[in-house]
């Protein structure tokens, strides 16, 4: 039975198999990473002997001395943004791979998406 | 409750929303948010940015799968992406500047719409197989239509997608409750999707999941330069999701659609019930 799902699936969709691979790394590794990050920040909150968890994110310009210094606030900070751009980093794959199709309409589309996304990201943040 | 029990219970409810929001193509904001608010206690704008990271992390967890076993319909994801993206910013930025009692009411109708209007579905194969007949040309020109290997019944289903301009308006809706509200949206988006466009329901579900992600980044980020990002929250969140979505995701591929949809309508109107309890007993502390 797996044998005939396998054989279905790929006589359905090959040429599409190498894309929706990409996208599958890029969607379930970003949130390993951030996972990972997160983890670490834990480690560092019982490595210093903090008896409370940092409950104030490190804004983005101070993200980076906060990381240097090895702080469980900047890294649980890091994880969480990690996170928050691992659809970003999807969108622009999206991107590239419309136009590897020369599917104008669709990088059109994605474009749009992706300065919507950028504005709330750097503009109105 | 110590901080100690509110990060425990929270990894906890986190994982059931992942579970439950891979299973239904929902972020799971809409468990997480009354989750925290009653019975952690913590503030509402608080949990709405913690949600956000949480609808993210179901998000990306779900839709890698799903996008591998192609579930997912790339092109009409990114079609209405458009959509989503737009009201996505128009309520992040209306959303922190309404009173609290303002978005539970929201939150609360939404809910009840979204409920009344699953349960009203029906999904059989019959209905799930392309249909004869003249195919929109705006569909036509966006290449909309699809095709998804369907475990339930073994089964090839190639659609077609109907409505692309009324899909298009509800996402726009979908994306502005999001911003506003720290969920990702899918309860509109998913009965959008299945019932005016006729799109199969994991196709739906699935397609749903991978689009939650984008408009809820646009949102998250606005909240988290607003410092309402509570990192610690956030860690246990994401953590929490990500173990969830990893059953989620390989209990829906193998469901039955109709299973799928009975339990979305059900959860939606238990928490439709639970949101009109709060706004009866207006003395319980938001």
């Amino acid at each position: 039975m797996q044998d005939r799902i396998a054989a279905l699936r790929r006589a359905v969709i090959s040429e599409v198999e190498d894309r929706n691979r990409l996208i599958f790394h890029i969607l379930r590794g970003g949130v390993v990473v951030s996972v990972a990050v997160l983890l670490f920040g834990f480690i560092l909150v019982v490595l210093a002997g903090q008896s409370t968890i940092p409950d104030r994110s490190i804004p983005p310009r101070a993200l980076e001395e906060e990381l240097f210094r090895f702080t469980s606030a900047g890294y649980l900070s890091l994880g969480v943004l990690v996170l928050i751009f691992t659809p970003v980093l999807r969108v622009a794959f999206s991107l590239l791979s419309f136009l590897e199709e020369r599917d104008r309409l669709y990088v059109l589309m994605t474009a749009i998406v992706f300065t919507n996304l950028v504005t709330s990201l750097f503009v109105l943040a | 409750m110590s901080p100690f029990e509110v990060l425990v219970l929270l990894a906890i409810a986190a994982f059931l929303a992942g579970f439950g929001g891979s299973y239904l193509g929902i972020g799971g904001g809409v468990f997480l948010i009354p989750f925290m608010t009653i019975v952690l206690g913590v503030g509402i704008k608080i949990a709405i940015a913690t949600s956000l990271i949480g609808v993210i992390a179901t998000s990306s967890g779900a839709a890698a799968v799903y996008v591998r076993d192609h579930l997912t319909n790339l092109r009409l994801a990114m079609f209405l992406e458009v959509a989503t993206t737009f009201g996505a910013i128009a309520g992040a930025l209306v959303g922190l500047r309404l009173p609290d009692f303002f978005l539970f009411i929201v939150f609360g109708v939404v809910l009840f719409y979204a409920a009344i209007t699953m349960a009203r579905i029906r999904e059989t194969a019959k209905q799930r197989a392309y249909q004869a007949g003249d195919e929109s040309s705006l569909s036509k020109r966006l290449n909309l239509g699809s095709v998804y290997f369907d475990q339930e019944d073994q089964g090839v289903y190639r659609y077609r997608v109907e409505r692309p301009v009324a899909g298009f308006g509800a996402s726009a809706a979908a994306g502005l409750f999001s911003g506003l509200l720290g969920v990702g949206g899918g309860f509109i988006k998913v009965p959008a999707m299945n019932i005016l466009m006729r799109v199969p329901m994991k196709a739906a579900v699935a397609t749903s999941n991978f689009m939650i992600g984008v408009t809820a980044a646009a949102s998250a980020f606005i909240y988290y330069s607003q410092g309402l990002v509570d990192p610690g929250l956030a860690a246990m969140v994401i953590i929490g999701v990500f173990s969830g979505t990893n059953l989620g995701t390989r209990a829906m591929v193998k469901a039955k659609a109709s299973n799928v949809r009975v339990a979305f309508a059900a959860c939606l109107a238990a928490l439709g019930v639970a949101m009109v309890l709060r706004l009866a007993f207006p003395g319980v502390p938001l």
